[in-house]
């Protein structure tokens, strides 16, 4: 595929997305352990650090969170399948495909039961 | 498209291809030592963190707002006043933390050329990730929940 300008192709684009996706995990890991860290400091402000999620950009940064973190483990398990076993790489396209397919698919799901609170649909 | 196809022609097997057959990450080092070991690392943690990071988002994300429960203090006590839970916790801490900052180590290995520089960021990186592992295990270990109530399954 052609992307600004540049021939692209689904190996460059799968490899940078895992690497793109992991240190967005990574950065979002970092802050976690310290936004649970302040259970230890009791209740009161434990329960005002939850409250900084609870709005629209942060759930909206829940759900590319977790569409990172599924594409990163669909695509890690067909670099392990494909390190282990190098005749799967006849299969690497359909392979690639999948990844990117079935992250898609199962973000729709994913991303509809996340949205719902903050949906014209939802409560709250 | 065309670019692809001609690298990944099952009788294009050149030394190259042999070597690093998945073309997706890092390719095993010939070396046996420290550099093979983390090589293994990255997938054997990866094949667990795909259980329990995925776990952990789908019961954080999915079910407990499906069952109604807010994440909160009292979440926590009685979550981490199981031992399944704080186990799984800790496992989790320690080997995402890890695999990501080895990870990042890779990425910064790649990208900065200047050894200098390099080896200041992989430095930091490495203090900055001790103290929040330390700090995150003390965290864990060390909550004393009291007697709170049960708030669900998964807490």
């Amino acid at each position: 595929m052609t992307l600004f300008g540049y021939r692209i192709s689904w190996a460059q684009l799968a490899w940078f997305g895992h690497r793109a996706s992991g240190i967005g995990v990574l950065i979002f890991l970092f802050v976690h352990v310290v936004e649970t860290a302040t259970v230890a400091l009791g209740p009161d402000v434990y329960n005002f650090t939850q409250t900084l999620y609870h709005n629209l950009p942060a759930r909206l940064g829940e759900i590319l969170l977790m569409a990172a973190l599924v594409y990163h483990s669909l695509n890690g398990l067909r670099v392990i399948i494909m390190d282990f076993w190098p005749r799967t790489t006849v299969y690497y396209r359909p392979l690639t495909y999948g990844v990117v397919a079935a992250t898609v698919i199962s973000m729709i799901p994913l991303s509809i039961i996340m949205i719902t609170p903050y949906a014209p649909w939802g409560h709250v | 498209m065309a670019v692809g196809r001609t690298i990944w022609t099952p009788d294009d097997a050149t030394q190259e291809r042999r070597r690093n057959p998945s073309h997706a990450a890092r390719p095993r080092p010939e070396q046996p030592g420290r550099e093979r070991a983390w090589w293994y690392f990255m997938r054997i943690s990866g094949l667990i963190l795909v259980l329990l990071a995925l776990g952990h988002m789908f019961i954080m994300h999915v079910l407990v707002q499906l069952s109604g429960q807010e994440i909160n203090f009292a979440f926590i006590t009685s979550r981490w006043g199981t031992p399944f839970w704080r186990i799984y916790d800790l496992l989790l801490l320690v080997l995402a933390l890890v695999h990501g900052v080895n990870g990042a180590r890779i990425v910064i290995g790649d990208y900065v050329q200047l050894r200098s520089v390099r080896g200041v960021l992989i430095g930091l990186l490495l203090v900055v990730t001790l103290i929040w592992l330390l700090a995150g295990i003390i965290v864990i270990v060390a909550f004393n929940p009291g007697v709170g109530p049960k708030v669900g399954p998964f807490s």
